[in-house]
């Protein structure tokens, strides 16, 4: 594979949430019930003329800021002209003259590289109507046509299938994070095309661009990457199959693409000026207010896990996935928790109790503070680890604060020593059998003796002292 | 009736005449003039009357191209792709008449979706001058131009691309007014070239012209070109023009620039001539300037690129699949096409086709663009004229109405006279058009163009000059 | 310079048919853009400027907020439809 350089560039749509769609007031929701959300306007009737919504642009220019881009200090809306029984208006607006954003830059971590995404551009445009498919006839349900949604092109410049996921990972969450999109591919919220072709040691293309279109889900774009990377060098070694600059489409079935047309069927869209929207001027000071709303974003939190706090890729990545998640671990951090042990809580106790309630950390009751609260006690020793564990549950359970609750169940180590002497000496007593066979070597059973104290003071004992004490009295 | 709206108002207001008896005259006189010319697609027989004391329009009568959109009232475009189509919403413009009390008629008959200069391209047939019925009407807005001229209703609305209301206007003697683009909201017009695209009115006077724009101007959050709000332009008519400076194209109106000018041209800049003698009399300046004829050759050709090149786009959303009469295909593409193979007139098709040429990707800068550039040209030719200038003077067509001829539209090279008004569609300048006389007993009319947002101003000199004109708009049997 | 081919071909792409009458009439209009267009293009400095898609420099004042107003009833809305199934509209099968 070395002898070649794979080059990918990516065309991803999001559907962009709003309370209405981009160029009418209508609803933008998703529904069941067909042709609920229409006016109009979605339809096209003859005479009606877009109305921008504002939100719609708000978000986009959010986006374009995540992705580094330019923005620029006016926007244009263009048409892009073809016949589609899902397209009403017989073109789609969308932007290609002064656009949302362009020449962005992103920086990725992936497999412990860094690598850069450059973006060429992010729009805004429309999306169609959606047709279902009977045997003889099609129905066509308007509901999403003339819903908003953010295009992003990047440029030619991402090397595998593995960069390819990252972007694609970075870019859901960083459009969840901002609340500009739900950005589930499976629900159709995410779709992307792949453009994939090969270049020599030399530089040099070798192969025809490969555009796939609409591949499903994440897992899939590397499927197709993989398929498609493979079967162009397969055909370019062997020459057994031609080559030709096409658009296909991924069967996720057998894992492989497939061709639906070659470039001599390619539309030309006649693009031009969108008449009925006026210039946009971009205000300054809307920009800054936009900028302030950006949290930071999952690329460097990812980074900041895995170089600062020590996490594993995969670890980062569990909690950089979800922003809510993500940001109780940054509070946690914040507060000063260690980040290993914020983590080890998060992963060990919190993920699977969200899981099997079937909630969010947003309505979790244990807020980092709480948790804050519970490994202080340990790191003092107030408590042991098990109680910690116990006072966690009580507060879950209960809902209560855990310094009530940890007066309440009396949770506290024991730490008198003279007290725990005189618990450690009536176990020895008991076992002298077993303490001769500990000096006999058989050392592992200073394990059991803790497991007596930690029994006989129902876990109150403070493991420290306990095990001070009986080192002393076993030497 | 020929009394203008104000005259209108009194009588309804002193109980001479019923809103009633006024709409049912106008739908009477709409079928007696129908027969004749051939104007309306629908005559609305039981007009609804919801009036508004509140505004000069309360009552009085009125017609509409049928590219505007009327709730529960068939609206064609004069075009058998939309034959049977009736809007479940109105324009913006046709719900403020509605607010305002004005009582809609009738939809009048139009070139096929705006598109033409004769008037004879409806699906209802050509539509008559009512000088002579054996000449156009003009176009697009013929019907609109023939209800006026005829005495049908005080005031019409029409829309104008190229000239399609200032045209008509000329051939019909009557007023015809297209504001700064923007000032009228145009949703739910039905479009030809966005860009180019105006709402106009017919009237028989100034003050009229005034009158209705005046209540239906102003914002529309439905259509973003539209200009925030302006002042009313009636109270700010006074005739007073003394001092104002107006200027003539040498190369359009002086006879001189013509090598061999006919008979009817010659009159027609006579009649030019006087008109500026007059003006001069109400202590205007007027002053020829001259400019580059490659300037003035490129309008027509410009304008072509332009308006075939959004037409093709804003025309393809009639495919038969939501309203219009179904085409027959197995496939759906197939269905579309039996569609608008049958739906659009020739013209249509052949202005489709070239629209479609000049965008294609390889051809788009030599004659899209460059088309748009030299729009440009003009535009920025005429503001530095009107940083000198209060207003354009010209004739607002070479002649009278021209015969039927029985030769259909077809794209040509037409003297630069009968294709400068588009230079008010480039630059969305406001233009009127009043009568100016008659050239071998056809109505003929001069233009006043002025610059953007200065209607006032177009109108004052439009309204100066119509007082020392003796004809008055308006066919009186 | 141009054939009628290429004028059914374009004619096709947006789903127009042409008579013949008509391609006849179009291919003598083409040669006529193509002198009005030399018309375009003989003007000296056209390079410089640029191309006007709207009448003056006109800017959106306020954009839409993103308040939800009622829909149409979908009786009202396809009201116009020839062929619906449902609340839907039914076309010939689409196959892409």
């Amino acid at each position: 594979m070395s002898k070649y350089e794979v080059v990918i560039g990516l065309e991803i749509h999001a559907a962009v949430l709003s309370n209405t769609k981009v160029f009418s007031p209508s609803k933008n929701s998703y529904s069941d019930v067909p042709n609920e959300n229409i006016n109009e306007i979605d339809l096209s009737f003859p005479g009606i003329m877009p109305s921008l919504n504002k939100e719609a642009v708000r978000k986009a220019l959010k986006m374009s800021m995540v992705l580094g881009c330019v923005q620029p200090d006016e926007l244009m809306f263009d048409r892009k002209n073809y016949y589609y029984p899902d397209l009403p208006k017989g073109f789609q607006i969308t932007q290609v003259t002064k656009p949302v954003g362009i020449n962005g830059k992103v920086e990725l971590y992936v497999d412990n590289h860094d690598f850069t995404v450059n973006i060429h551009d992010i729009h805004l445009e429309e999306d169609t109507a959606s047709m279902d498919h009977y045997d003889y006839y099609t129905l066509i349900d308007y509901n999403r046509a003339g819903t908003p949604l953010v295009e992003i092109v990047t440029e030619p410049c991402i090397h595998s299938g593995e960069e390819a996921v990252a972007f694609l990972e970075f870019l859901a969450n960083s459009l969840r994070y901002c609340n500009v999109s739900d950005a589930d591919m499976k629900k159709g919220h995410l779709r992307c095309d792949v453009n994939i072709n090969l270049k020599n040691e030399n530089g040099e293309f070798i192969t025809p661009r490969v555009e796939i279109k609409n591949v499903g889900s994440i897992s899939y774009v590397l499927d197709a990457v993989n398929y498609e990377v493979a079967r162009q060098i397969k055909a370019y070694e062997t020459g057994i199959e031609e080559l030709v600059q096409e658009t296909r489409r991924f069967d996720e079935a057998t894992k492989t693409t497939i061709r639906m047309r070659t470039k001599e069927d390619a539309v030309d869209y006649k693009y031009f000026v969108e008449p009925n929207i006026p210039r946009i001027k971009i205000d300054k000071s809307w920009l800054k207010e936009i900028r302030k709303e950006i949290p930071s974003l999952p690329n460097e939190r990812l980074k900041r896990y895995i170089k600062e706090y020590s996490l594993s890729e995969s670890e980062a990545k569990t909690l950089v996935k979800d922003f809510e998640l993500s940001n109780y671990y940054e509070e946690c951090i914040k507060i000063g928790i260690n980040p290993k042990v914020a983590f080890n809580w998060l992963s060990t106790n919190i993920i699977g109790y969200l899981n099997k309630e079937f909630m969010t950390i947003r309505d979790f009751y244990i807020t980092p503070n709480y948790l804050k609260f519970i490994v202080d006690k340990i790191n003092s020793g107030e408590i042991s680890s098990k109680q910690g564990k116990e006072l966690f549950n009580y507060c879950l359970e209960e809902k209560e604060e855990p310094s009530i609750l940890m007066k309440k169940h009396n949770l506290k180590q024991m730490d008198n020593s003279n007290e725990l002497e005189g618990i450690i000496d009536n176990i020895l007593k008991n076992n002298l059998k077993l303490i001769e066979d500990y000096h006999n070597g058989k050392t592992n059973l200073f394990g059991f003796f803790i497991g007596e104290v930690m029994k006989q003071t129902k876990g109150k004992a403070n493991p420290v002292i306990a095990k001070q004490i009986l080192t002393d009295k076993l030497k | 009736m020929f009394e203008g709206i104000e005259e209108l108002r009194k009588k309804l207001d002193s109980g001479k005449l019923k809103v009633k008896d006024l709409a049912q005259q106008a739908v009477d006189a709409s079928k007696k003039v129908n027969s004749k010319c051939n104007a309306f697609v629908t005559i609305i027989d039981k007009p609804k009357i919801k009036e508004n004391k509140k505004s000069i329009l309360s009552g009085i009568p009125y017609s509409a191209k049928d590219l505007f959109s009327t709730k529960g009232i068939l609206t064609t475009g004069s075009s058998n792709a939309l034959k049977d189509y009736i809007p479940f919403f109105d324009a913006t413009v046709i719900s403020r008449l509605k607010k305002s009390g004005a009582v809609l008629t009738s939809k009048s008959a139009c070139d096929e979706f705006g598109l033409g200069g004769t008037g004879t391209t409806c699906h209802t047939g050509i539509v008559r001058n009512p000088y002579d019925e054996n000449r156009e009407a003009g176009g697009s807005s013929a019907g609109s131009a023939v209800a006026v001229a005829s005495g049908v209703v005080p005031f019409a609305l029409g829309t104008d691309t190229g000239d399609s209301v200032r045209k008509p206007a000329s051939f019909c003697g009557i007023v015809g007014y297209k504001p700064t683009y923007g000032l009228i909201p145009r949703y739910g017009v039905l479009p030809f070239a966005s860009s180019l695209d105006h709402v106009g009115v017919f009237t028989r006077s100034v003050k009229d012209a005034a009158i209705v724009v005046d209540s239906i101007k102003g914002p529309d959050s439905k259509d973003m070109t539209a200009l925030p709000k302006t002042d009313d332009l009636t109270p700010l008519l006074d005739g007073n023009v003394e001092g104002k400076r107006l200027f003539y194209i040498k190369e359009i109106c002086d006879i001189r620039s013509y090598d061999n000018p006919s008979d009817e041209l010659k009159k027609s800049i006579k009649l030019f001539n006087e008109i500026i003698e007059k003006a001069k009399k109400l202590g205007m300046q007027v002053i020829p300037e001259s400019i580059d004829q490659k300037l003035l050759n490129a309008i027509q050709p410009t304008y072509q690129v332009i308006s075939c090149a959004e037409a093709t786009s804003n025309l393809s959303m009639y495919t038969g699949i939501i309203y219009g009469p179904r085409g027959n295909g197995s496939n759906i593409n197939e269905m579309v096409k039996d569609y608008r193979a049958h739906g659009f007139s020739s013209l249509i098709k052949r202005r489709l086709v070239i629209g479609s040429y000049v965008l294609q990707k390889e051809n788009q800068e030599r004659y899209y663009l460059n088309a748009c550039r030299v729009r440009q040209m003009i535009i920025d030719k005429f503001n530095e004229l009107f940083t000198q200038y209060d207003g354009f003077i010209t004739l607002a067509s070479g002649g009278g109405a021209p015969l039927f001829d029985g030769k259909t539209e077809v794209l040509s090279n037409e003297a630069v006279l009968e294709n400068h008004l588009a230079i008010g569609n480039f630059g969305g300048f406001p233009s009127i058009t009043i009568p100016a006389g008659f050239i071998n007993n056809l109505p003929i009319g001069i233009n006043i163009t002025g610059k953007v947002q200065d209607d006032v101003n177009v109108l004052n000199i439009a309204y100066a000059l119509e007082k020392d004109i003796k004809f008055k708009g308006g066919l009186h049997e | 310079m141009f054939s009628k081919e290429e004028i059914i071909n374009y004619a096709d792409k947006l789903l127009i048919g042409l008579t013949d009458e008509e391609a006849n009439m179009l291919l003598d209009e083409f040669d006529i853009i193509d002198k009005n267009i030399d018309q375009i293009n003989e003007i000296e400095g056209l390079s410089e400027v640029e191309p006007a898609f709207m009448p003056f420099n006109l800017y959106t004042a306020t954009l839409r907020e993103d308040k939800v107003e009622e829909s149409v009833d979908v009786d009202v809305a396809l009201s116009n439809t020839k062929d619906k199934l449902g609340r839907e509209i039914r076309v010939p099968k689409v196959v892409d």
